[in-house]
């Protein structure tokens, strides 16, 4: 039951970073949806299907926190970048506190009860 | 271009997710869809072995479950459906809610038409407004229409004993006109704004 309850949470927080996870992989550089995706997915645990990806990269793109523009592809069929806005830039700025204070809290409170026993 | 020879999985593959994505509205599928396609087309090697196109498709996932990622709303198929009888009755009511019951058979279609949730305010406007009363506003023009010519008529031909020629004509030509077009469009825009609140209904929100 324990066990069970705590893999749903993981799996909440997991998709309640996963879009700032997109944010910053495409600080500094853009990227195409697979390349995007594959990396997400080889990150240990981040996600679990490929595809559910897709959608959310759409969202993001609606939100205005990131924009796509087409470019040919060396072979193939012609690729969809995404890059960062402006506005992706300072959610992703305004993420990266939050997630510090967050996880040193976390990380505070896990070392002074749990982990010493 | 290795389309030319796609895995019969992949086909499969791609033949759900199309049927799967029908529930999404137009933009988003066809941008979803693309995406996927060119997923496909980036994550095999060319001639790939059955067990690469296996781990593949199990890495993407179910195409339902993408979809149902795109919309959290289409994922319980069964509980649109049950919000969809209410719908359908408040387009009924809408139509023809007023001839059986008048007033009051329209105006409990519009409180179930903005009691609903899958229709937006603009929506909900059109659907209340194009035109009010359903039908039951064209079959009131209708009788007063019936009422106010005859009353004309019979005027005319008491003032001086004027043929009913003469008294139809002097009224009403261009009233006539006006009166049919009105009639036309008070028969037609109840059908036009029902299959509209219709077709939006049934795409996800």
């Amino acid at each position: 039951m324990v066990r069970a309850s705590r893999e749903a949470s993981l799996s909440q927080l997991r998709r309640g970073v996963l879009e700032f996870c997109v944010l910053a992989l495409l600080e500094g550089e853009e990227r195409y949806g697979f390349e995007l995706v594959r990396t997400l997915s080889e990150a240990e645990g981040m996600v679990t299907t490929e595809g559910t990806l897709y959608p959310l990269l759409g969202r993001l793109r609606r939100e205005g926190v990131v924009e796509t523009t087409w470019r040919e592809s060396p072979a193939g069929p012609p690729r969809r970048y995404y890059r960062l806005t402006p506005q992706g830039r300072s959610v992703l700025a305004a993420f990266t506190g939050d997630w510090t204070r967050f996880r040193d809290a976390v990380d505070a409170v896990l070392g002074t009860t749990g982990v010493r026993s | 271009m290795r389309t030319a020879t796609i895995h019969p999985l992949v086909a499969d593959y791609r033949h759900r997710l199309r049927r799967a994505a029908r529930a999404l509205p137009r933009a988003r599928r066809t941008e979803l869809v693309a995406e996927i396609e060119a997923h496909l087309e980036e994550a095999l090697p060319p001639d790939p072995t059955e067990i690469e196109v296996r781990n593949m498709l199990e890495r993407l996932g179910e195409p339902e479950e993408i979809v149902a990622a795109e919309d959290p709303d289409i994922a319980p198929a069964a509980a649109r459906a049950r919000a969809g009888s209410l719908e359908w009755f408040a387009i009924v009511l809408l139509l023809v809610g007023g001839l059986v019951v008048p007033v009051l058979g329209w105006g409990v279609g519009v409180v179930l038409l903005w009691s609903s949730r899958v229709w937006t305010r603009r929506e909900k406007l059109i659907g209340t407004f194009v035109p009010p009363g359903g039908l039951s506003l064209v079959v009131l023009a209708l009788v007063l229409g019936v009422g106010v010519s005859s009353e004309t008529c019979s005027g005319g031909g008491g003032s001086g004993g004027q043929t009913t020629e003469q008294c139809t004509g002097g009224m009403s030509t261009p009233l006539q006109v006006v009166f049919v077009v009105l009639l036309v469009a008070g028969l037609v825009l109840p059908f036009v704004t029902a299959t509209y609140l219709g077709r939006r209904a049934q795409r996800a929100r």
